[in-house]
């Protein structure tokens, strides 16, 4: 949009057209993102529609009767609760073991020789030609001989250390002046102060994309949580959700409800850390 | 930033190695104690990728070599497996639709998020919302992703309101065997884009101003800019959004799973599907296996890209 | 016509069940047995001699604590009145607890092997009758006691239920499964529509295929090349509902899904005909859209209870459901089940299945025997069963079919007749891979328009693999 060629004419005209053009710019990329987010839109105003609705196949952006009823609704079905809470101590316990382990080992990798370390690194990077889709049997048979089915640590263990973290950790660490360790060793700081008191201060925003990351590829396991759980007790909210309307009266519409009621932890989660977030991705340049 | 970084790893890599005699006794079991603590940091991570990573790809190649149903012990078969399924028919099916998958979502997010990343990079007013916005679509759950389009794409739903003022009143997306791929394929890119779009834009950010003004002053356009300043420089970053989203490709599960059941017919049904079907449907745990190392093949190919990628990367660091 | 959904006054139902049962527990160890069937079972005299021979034995075992795991599959219905059963049970037997787990009806079977597998198989379950072969074929069953379950000799258990289905879960002279729910398929029809369009469902209901197309091609309505309304509608949504919808098609034009040296023969001539058949309804008559349907898992008649598509091949349809979708429909009454069309007319046979309560072979012998106890417990009163779960019928022939309760049911008749003249799915191992194939196939057909024969011949071919790779081992 900026390259356009300058046009001719006045310097008043030209002045006012810049002026509104930078505004004019806008329309295009604003309809694209409405067009993205369409589906985002559908599945909040579905949710709040009548049962009915869905079956007739057309779109009121509006609903004619709100239904937020909807929402308690959906969540007595089956155990809701339950599956919410499940999913959120399994991605808690993923995003702490991510952020944990991954600064160790990005830290270790970063600042630390020690011979083999260049293995270790392309070993890791190996590791991304093995996700749990892959690795679906052996990885459950490892699961079982743990005694580990249909148990919390079940579902997270697999997936408490991903190479994405540590590269990311790593590459970050690496900007950070070797001379400030050296420094801090000098003033006698044991290697675990340094680690918290230098390493992670400058990791902030490498560490949100991580938690928020790490966060959501937990939530989004489907496949792995319903190979490994039979047990009602320990579900987690995506198995639920496709086994929705296993009673008769339910309105698919509901399905709906639990759809926008999975999707706000995340966006929350990605709100608070938006700031750090933005600057982790490199994006702090962008107004 | 990285070359700073890269003097101080240097200087710390010569202090453990090159020059211990130099310093007085204490001074190298300092330095010692300093390696093992490095060690320390990276043995968790080494020790985790052993039992859940490494052990079970080594597991399922030997388990590919055995017939096994998890009721009685594994026996070995040789080459059984691989030759049952290269006389399965399913099986062809199944590679030719993941390759296919792998291809036409690689493709369609690389340049999708590349034009996203180029549209938000104008810069004009409220960008960064735009941006914002757009990125949702990658933290929606993925499960409700798939639920909400499977709705979407009914013969007569939203996507094909939308396209009745160009006469369509109907389209078989999700059941017709021509559109049932794509329709998937474009489901991915949908979620999948805005994630490349903000790494593109990244990449973008840390072109430096003054390679446009030097092209500006050479009387260069927007698009002979972009060929020959933007393309050039944002090629590592281009090449690293194909073998990550190929790899995110290759390992698609839920997509096919939920919105066709890898229907109609065998149209979409891809490998990590048929992985699950064989092994904890058909009990076939052998054969489960070896699609499995068949899927290891592939992602290997994209993960030897990443590697010379990573490599490169290294030495320009240091 | 109207309906009453009130499932009578259970709580004082309850309350004299917990009597009766208590003192019958007090007197013979445990042994749940209600009045109803005391009187309307096998003969008492039988009774009394199996139980008060178990009774010491009983007796000792109630003292030690027992923990048992038992698996079903969801249903609105079945499972909260398993559940309850399960309850109750242990209410009346404090030192027992059960662990009771439920899945979705179409992953209770893959839950189930991955559970032998790793040893996490609950001590007892409810088996779909068409795995009953899988769980044989690697000896994962114990045989029932008969004697314990109440019965004098496996000829009298035998012959309280459907034969058929008994000798799907019998191996080698001994019987392996308590058979519970049972049912068969009908044609269900929206009569109203029928008098939409000059017809009357009492008369003019398809008793051929033929007459299925044409009956179905007269309540289509289209608004231009859209169905507003499809006069007949199979379902698409999943491979178990196309093996069920298909079954009877297959075995009523003289077809059958194997020959006796185990080869799949779904590609014969009568296999083409019988898919030509299936596929008439759209192909021929245009009567359907096999790509427009909102049907659910759970909900396979949504289309029909929608008033989309005027008849559906079904299950017993319990009132609860029509009530949720199409509270109109219920309270006028409008639909009517009856029997599926035939080659002939009035030999319409449809597809049966049902369920059995099952025993691990790993469980220890003192479980095995509590799970006994709570079998009979469960089976003890088909009545309260039928006032929970109506209309879903048995396998039992006596204690249910002439009670006031049932016989008040719309359209009982047509029901059970469904039931007495089906056609069992088929009992084989490789029963996963052949509804696939068969999906796959359909799937083809129906929507892709692919041409039959080979559509056919590869279905075989796959299953052929399947079947070659199974006994391999």
């Amino acid at each position: 949009m900026t390259v356009l060629a300058e046009p001719p004419g006045g310097r008043t005209l030209r002045g006012h057209f810049n002026h509104y053009r930078r505004w004019l710019g806008l329309v295009p990329l604003l309809v694209l993102t409405v067009a993205f987010i369409l589906p985002i839109l559908w599945m909040t105003t579905t949710s709040f529609q009548a049962g009915e609705k869905m079956f007739q196949l057309t779109t009121d952006w509006i609903p004619a009767e709100w239904h937020p009823e909807n929402y308690p609704n959906a969540l007595s079905r089956a155990a809701f609760p339950t599956f919410f809470l499940n999913s959120t101590v399994v991605s808690v316990i993923v995003m702490v073991g991510n952020v944990v382990f991954c600064t160790l080992a990005g830290y270790g990798l970063a600042k630390f020789r020690f011979p083999g370390d260049r293995w270790v690194l392309l070993a890791i990077l190996c590791t991304l030609m093995l996700p749990l889709e892959v690795t679906l049997v052996p990885t459950f048979l490892v699961v079982y001989k743990f005694g580990w089915l249909n148990t919390y640590q079940g579902i997270a263990g697999p997936l408490v250390i991903e190479a994405f973290g540590i590269f990311l950790m790593r590459q970050s660490i690496l900007s950070i002046p070797s001379d400030y360790i050296e420094a801090a060793r000098i003033d006698g700081a044991g290697e675990l102060r340094i680690l918290w008191k230098i390493i992670v201060p400058q990791c902030r925003p490498a560490l949100a994309v991580l938690a928020v990351f790490a966060f959501r590829d937990s939530w989004d396991q489907f496949l792995w949580p319903l190979t490994v759980i039979s047990v009602n007790e320990y579900r987690t909210f995506p198995l639920g959700l496709v086994a929705f309307g296993e009673d008769y009266g339910t309105p698919p519409t509901e399905q709906m409800s639990i759809a926008v009621l999975a999707t706000i932890p995340v966006f929350l989660l990605f709100a608070v850390l938006q700031r750090w977030v933005n600057r982790g991705f490199g994006l702090s340049g962008l107004k | 930033m990285a070359g700073r970084s890269t003097s101080g790893e240097i200087a710390a890599g010569d202090a453990a190695y090159a020059r211990p005699a130099a310093r007085p006794f204490w001074r190298l079991h300092f330095q010692r104690r300093i390696t093992l603590w490095g060690i320390g940091f990276v043995l968790p991570t080494i020790l985790f990728f052993a039992v859940f990573k490494f052990g079970p790809m080594v597991w399922a190649i030997e388990l590919s070599f055995t017939s096994y149903d998890m009721v009685s012990m594994p026996a070995f078969v040789g080459l059984d497996n691989y030759r049952k399924l290269l006389a399965d028919p399913v099986f062809r099916e199944s590679l030719v639709n993941t390759l296919v998958y792998i291809a036409g979502s690689t493709i369609l997010i690389t340049v999708a998020s590349l034009g996203l990343a180029l549209a938000i990079n104008t810069r004009v007013p409220g960008a960064r919302y735009c941006m914002m916005a757009m990125f949702l679509t990658n933290l929606m759950p993925i499960i409700a992703v798939c639920l909400v389009w499977r709705f979407l794409l009914h013969p007569f739903g939203l996507i094909t309101q939308l396209l009745q003022p160009f006469g369509i009143d109907r389209v078989d997306w999700l059941t017709s065997q021509s559109t049932a791929m794509p329709a998937i394929i474009a489901v991915t890119a949908w979620r999948f884009a805005p994630y490349f779009m903000v790494v593109f834009l990244a990449g973008l950010l840390a072109i430096p101003k003054d390679y446009y003004e030097a092209a500006e002053i050479d009387g260069a356009g927007g698009l002979l800019r972009f060929r020959h300043v933007t393309l050039p420089l944002l090629l590592p970053t281009i090449f690293f959004v194909v073998v990550i989203s190929a790899l995110l490709s290759a390992r698609i599960f839920l997509m096919p799973y939920i919105m066709t059941g890898g229907g109609p017919g065998n149209a979409t049904r891809v490998l990590s599907m048929l992985i699950y079907e064989t092994g904890f449907s058909y009990m076939k745990m052998g054969e489960a296996a070896a699609i499995s190392v068949v899927l290891f093949a592939i992602m290997l190919v994209f993960t030897m890209l990443q590697m010379r990628l990573f490599m490169r990367g290294e030495r320009v660091h240091g | 016509m109207t309906y009453d959904l009130d499932k009578g006054t259970p709580g004082s139902r309850g309350m004299e069940e917990e009597m009766v049962s208590k003192t019958t527990s007090s007197t013979n160890g445990g042994s749940g047995v209600s009045r109803r069937s005391l009187i309307q079972g096998i003969g008492a005299a039988g009774i009394g001699a199996a139980t008060a021979s178990l009774a010491p034995r009983a007796w000792a075992q109630a003292r030690a604590p027992v923990n048992l795991s038992f698996w079903t599959f969801e249903n609105p219905q079945q499972r909260p009145w398993l559940h309850k059963r399960v309850k109750l049970f242990m209410e009346q037997n404090p030192t027992v607890k059960v662990d009771f787990q439920f899945f979705p009806f179409g992953d209770l079977g893959k839950k189930l092997s991955v559970g032998f597998a790793t040893g996490t198989a609950p001590d007892g379950f409810v088996s779909q009758d068409w795995f009953m072969p899988t769980w044989f074929a690697k000896d994962l069953l114990a045989p029932l006691d008969v004697q314990r379950l109440g019965y004098p000799s496996v000829k009298a258990f035998s012959d309280d239920f459907a034969q058929a289905f008994v000798a799907g879960a019998t191996k080698d002279g001994k019987v392996y499964g308590y058979p519970l729910w049972f049912y068969g398929f009908c044609n269900y029809l929206n009569t109203n529509q029928f008098k939409e369009v000059g017809l009357d469902a009492e008369k003019d209901w398809p008793k051929t295929w033929d007459q299925l197309g044409e009956v179905a091609k007269r309540l289509t309505v289209k608004s231009g090349e859209r169905f507003t309304r499809q006069g007949f509608k199979f379902a698409m949504h999943a491979a178990q509902w196309t093996m069920i919808q298909f079954n009877p098609i297959l075995v009523q034009h003289g077809g059958q899904w194997f020959d006796a040296s185990g080869k799949c023969t779904i590609n014969n001539a009568a296999g083409v005909k019988a898919m030509t058949v299936r596929a008439s309804i759209a192909r021929t008559y245009g009567a359907e859209d096999p790509a427009d349907s909102i049907a659910t898992a759970p909900l396979p008649q949504m289309d029909w209870l929608r008033e989309r598509a005027s008849m559906f091949f079904c299950h017993p349809i319990p009132l609860q459901a029509i009530a949720s979708q199409n509270q109109k429909m219920l309270k006028e009454g409008y639909f009517r089940p009856v029997q599926y069309p035939g080659v002939e007319p009035g030999k319409g046979i449809s597809t049966t299945y049902g369920f059995n309560l099952v025993v691990n072979a790993r469980a220890p012998k003192e479980k095995q025997e509590v799970l006994h106890d709570l079998y009979k417990f469960i089976m003890s009163d088909l009545v309260d069963a039928w006032n929970d779960t109506a209309p879903f019928t048995y396998a039992r022939k006596s204690g249910w079919t002439d009670n006031p309760e049932v016989r008040k049911f719309p359209n009982i008749d047509e029901i059970i007749k469904a039931t007495n003249q089906g056609v069992y799915l088929p009992r084989t191992i490789v029963y996963n891979e052949l509804a696939d194939a068969v999906h796959r196939g359909v799937q083809r057909i129906m929507l892709n328009r692919a041409d039959i024969k080979p559509t056919l011949d590869e279905i075989a071919a796959e299953v052929d693999r399947a079947t070659e790779a199974s006994k391999r081992g």
